[in-house]
């Protein structure tokens, strides 16, 4: 069955399933710090269960069988049966994520890889080698009973099957097939007892066997009395013969690998039922019940009988190939020669009667059966082609038969009664939640944004009515209706910034893996505290957010934390705590990273710096401290003597900042040597509104994201002082370099002054520092939608981008960085 | 209904499906002697037929079906 892409049960499955999994490797963090702490067990076992039973909804045998096993387990933990360990948590946390994989795999191909049922069945299998590991669980469960590898009482199928039980014309013929060279397989199908729930029918699932040429049922142990009887938990087995290829019976099993124990069939079994060749006492039973088979069909030549001669003839060729004398010796000789005579008078063929009398005599006198195996070897073609011939023309009539019956149409398939045994608990409650494509609340914040610019139209309007048409009663009512539209189109934009904030705990659920991953693997401990987790921001920050905070982490786990002994030289608790802490602040969000490692040493980091030649000398000398911790950013700066697998390559935190900067945020970086590092990010709620300060500078208007803008001020032309060719002024008490906006833009005008000769300063915060742009006037502040550049335009890295005014005219927002 | 439950007599029409199998084991065990009829009877779940083997009610009638008859005598009829 390949399931489209399309299919919405399919879709709501994976994001259900995705949902799931992240919830189920919570619980299994949680537990590891809590073991046994019922609700959260009782609630993993939930999730997992739920999981499992929607993953039966669809051909993903491989999902099921892992998540299976996974419930299995948790359900010895949920019954006391197991003790909840780290080991488990490692190996459910592993079978999760290969679940998680599955989904993906699903999602972008709409199938499972055909190469994952092994690791599939692996996985199941360490899941249920843990159950059987552990000493108290050592009674066979349900659960491992399924398992032959656990279970005890399985019959290995080293043996012999249990052939005779077959019946004895379904033999010969099983034995004609084998003979012509199809390849039989004996299946004995022993069905998990809790196979109903998932809506599991065994004995169908064994009727339709292919190539089934017989099967029966078992008991697998003796019926209790009626009363105790559980009509849900599957107590049957399965025998089952058949002609199929082994291929297609293990893709026929493929749901249930690990209750199925699959032999090719010898043919000998066939012929000498199960018992061992060579056992005396077989081959004599089989001697006597030969004789008779042979006997009883003297004529016509059946193909029963052709095939009892065959396998009479193996039974003699072994008696006399036995090397043993008993006392009874000559007796077997005479036996043996009186098959042979009876099998050769039933065919009419008194020649060889006469040959075996002279082969029995001489068999007789040298005491040993050589004469006579030779007489048979030398003459058993005879009575086998004549087989051969008759049950060529009996097969193509055995065929015909059965053709009919395998296409039977009353048959039952498998759509038409299947029930997936949901039971009450897995009833699906109300939904309480939409989900929702991106794509169209992304349209809807495009359309609010135009609401907004096309409302700040109306009061242009409202000024021109009254101003060139002259009439003040429209220009009022105009604006008495564009306060009110102002006001809905500023609930509404409000509302669908809301339905896009996302909680931080989104991309914070994922660390608590991360950080027991990597401090296991570190060998440190460490305790990490989340706080803030229901601080909200933009969906986008938010998803922006996610790789450099991951950076941060491994940086602070890595460099930050140290290893449990040093923690105890330096007189501080074993394990480390790392904070990730959200806040809101105004309008921006801040996260904080803290850890309460070693700490950064900025002396350490300069001379870094400095061999990589990130700094100069000068730069070395007179670097404080706190610039000295934001060098961590600069690409290329590694602290580390060595590169692991984790961190040390030197692009970790630039990669951060620029990530970071990219949203419109800062990172600031503080430290104390030996007691730890914060990290500060701070980034906008929304990056759908930006506020920015509108300046005139040669009668034109620019926006500046406020983001950047400090103070504006006015300066006296006679306080401005020029070094060289720069510009100066002192402004509260430090020395701020002055720039012209229109020098810089390459406008030739110069900065025009207003009436008191004093300059309209801009104080922007760039890079490093503080730079004063000498602008011609300011026009307040304004909240835009910024559009990014497109085509040709997005390579001017000078502006930001653009937004359009209330009066349809089109703001540039420049980008200060990239300006100063 | 797939299983009719009569005065003395259970008759199976066609696929008999898990959910039976709690009534039949209550109607077996009410009344041992009752009559089973299989007739009309395509498949019955495995539980069904657990039920069946445990309680080893009297076989009225076969299933017409060839084939399934054949699995359910090999497991119904008492060994001689």
């Amino acid at each position: 069955m390949n399931h489209l892409p399309n299919n919405p049960l399919l879709e709501q499955f994976l994001s259900e399933s995705r949902e799931l999994l992240e919830g189920i490797g919570q619980k299994l963090m949680q537990l590891e710090d809590s073991p046994n702490d019922r609700l959260t067990i009782d609630d993993l076992f939930r999730s997992v269960h739920t999981l499992k039973g929607n993953s039966g909804l669809f051909t993903f045998p491989e999902m099921t069988r892992v998540l299976h096993a996974g419930e299995d387990l948790l359900g010895k933990v949920r019954n006391g049966e197991m003790t909840f360990s780290r080991e488990l948590a490692d190996r459910l946390l592993d079978a999760m994520d290969f679940v998680g994989l599955l989904g993906n795999e699903i999602e972008s191909k709409g199938c499972i890889d055909a190469g994952r049922a092994a690791d599939s069945a692996r996985l199941a299998e360490s899941l249920r080698a843990l159950i059987a590991d552990f000493p108290d669980s050592a009674k066979p469960g349900p659960a491992g009973s399924t398992n032959a590898a656990t279970k005890s009482t399985a019959v290995p199928l080293t043996g012999i099957p249990p052939l005779s039980k077959v019946p004895e014309a379904l033999r010969m013929e099983a034995f004609r097939r084998c003979g012509e060279g199809e390849k039989l397989h004996w299946i004995v199908y022993r069905p998990d007892p809790e196979c109903f729930y998932q809506g599991d029918d065994p004995f169908h699932r064994a009727r339709e066997t292919p190539g089934l040429l017989w099967g029966r049922v078992l008991p697998s142990e003796p019926f209790p009395p009626l009363v105790e009887l559980d009509t849900y938990r599957c107590s049957l087995r399965f025998h089952l013969l058949t002609a199929a290829f082994r291929e297609e019976l293990v893709e026929y099993f493929r749901f249930v690998p690990d209750q199925i124990e699959m032999v090719a069939v010898d043919p000998l079994w066939l012929a000498i039922s199960e018992r061992e060749p060579g056992n005396r006492a077989g081959i004599e039973d089989d001697f006597v019940s030969g004789s008779r088979v042979s006997e009883s069909n003297r004529s016509p030549v059946s193909i029963e009988e052709a095939c009892a001669l065959t396998w009479i003839l193996t039974a003699q060729q072994q008696i006399l190939a036995l090397d043993d004398h008993p006392a009874w010796f000559s007796g077997r000789l005479k036996a043996v020669a009186a098959v042979l005579r009876n099998l050769a008078g039933s065919k009419g063929n008194a020649e060889a009667e006469g040959q075996i009398e002279a082969s029995l005599a001489a068999a007789l006198t040298s005491a040993s059966g050589l004469p006579l195996l030779e007489w048979l070897n030398a003459h058993r073609s005879q009575f086998t082609s004549s087989l051969v011939a008759e049950s060529a023309a009996n097969g193509s009539r055995a065929k015909a038969e059965e053709e009919p019956a395998a296409s039977d149409p009353s048959k039952p398939t498998a759509d038409d009664g299947v029930k997936f045994g949901r039971r009450a608990e897995d009833k699906q409650t109300g939904q309480r939640s939409l989900k929702v494509d991106q794509a169209k609340i992304d349209r809807l914040m495009n359309l609010i944004g135009e609401l907004v610019v096309e409302k700040n139209a109306l009061p242009y309007l409202a000024q021109r009515a009254e101003a060139q048409y002259g009439v003040r009663e429209l220009s009022r009512e105009i604006k008495g209706q564009y306060s009110v539209i102002n006001r809905i189109a500023d609930e509404m934009q409000d509302a669908i910034m809301q339905v896009r904030m996302m909680a931080v705990s989104t991309i914070f659920q994922r660390f608590p893996r991360l950080v027991r991953d990597i401090s296991r693997k570190l060998g440190k401990e460490v305790q990490l505290v989340l706080e803030g987790e229901q601080t909200e921001a933009d969906k986008n920050i938010i998803e922006a957010l996610a790789d450099p905070l991951i950076h941060i982490v491994r940086n602070s786990l890595d460099h930050g934390l140290e290893t449990p002994e040093g923690r105890r030289a330096g007189a501080k608790a074993e394990t480390g705590t790392l904070t990730i802490r959200a806040a809101q602040q105004a309008d921006r969000v801040v996260i904080e990273i803290v850890d309460d490692g070693k700490g950064i040493d900025p002396a350490v980091i300069k001379r870094k710096a400095y061999e990589k030649g990130l700094i100069d000398e000068a730069a070395l000398e007179r670097m404080d401290d706190g610039s000295a911790l934001n060098l961590i950013f600069a690409a290329g700066l590694s602290t580390a003597a060595v590169v692991s697998d984790l961190s040390g390559r030197g692009v970790g935190m630039d990669v951060v900042r620029t990530a970071v900067e990219k949203l419109n945020g800062s990172v600031i970086v503080e430290s104390e040597l030996g007691k730890g590092t914060s990290i500060r990010i701070s980034l906008p709620l929304s990056m759908a509104v930006t506020q920015v300060m509108v300046i005139e500078s040669d009668g034109q208007l620019f926006g500046v994201p406020m983001d950047h803008v400090l103070e504006t001020v006015r300066v006296p032309r006679n306080s401005i002082h020029r070094i060289k060719q720069s510009m100066t002024a002192v402004l509260r008490g430090r020395v701020v370099p002055l720039k012209a906006l229109n020098g810089l833009l390459g406008i030739v005008a110069q900065p025009t002054a207003n009436a008191d000769d004093e300059l309209s300063v801009l104080l922007v915060q760039a890079g490093g520092g503080v730079v004063g742009l000498l602008v011609d006037g300011f026009r307040g502040t304004l909240g835009v939608i910024q559009k990014p550049m497109a085509g040709f335009l997005s390579s001017l890295s000078t502006w930001s981008g653009s937004a359009l005014m209330g009066d349809g005219s089109v703001l540039m927002i420049m980008n200060i960085r990239e300006i100063v | 209904m797939p299983i009719e439950f009569k005065k003395n007599r259970l008759v199976f029409r066609d696929a008999v499906q898990v959910e039976e199998a709690e009534a039949l084991l209550e109607a077996l065990q009410k009344k041992p002697t009752t009559q089973v009829d299989l007739a009309a009877c395509t498949h019955l779940h495995t539980a069904n037929l657990q039920v069946l083997m445990a309680a080893r009610p009297c076989i009225d009638k076969w299933p017409q079906d060839p084939e399934l008859r054949r699995w359910l005598e090999d497991v119904l009829i008492p060994e001689s």
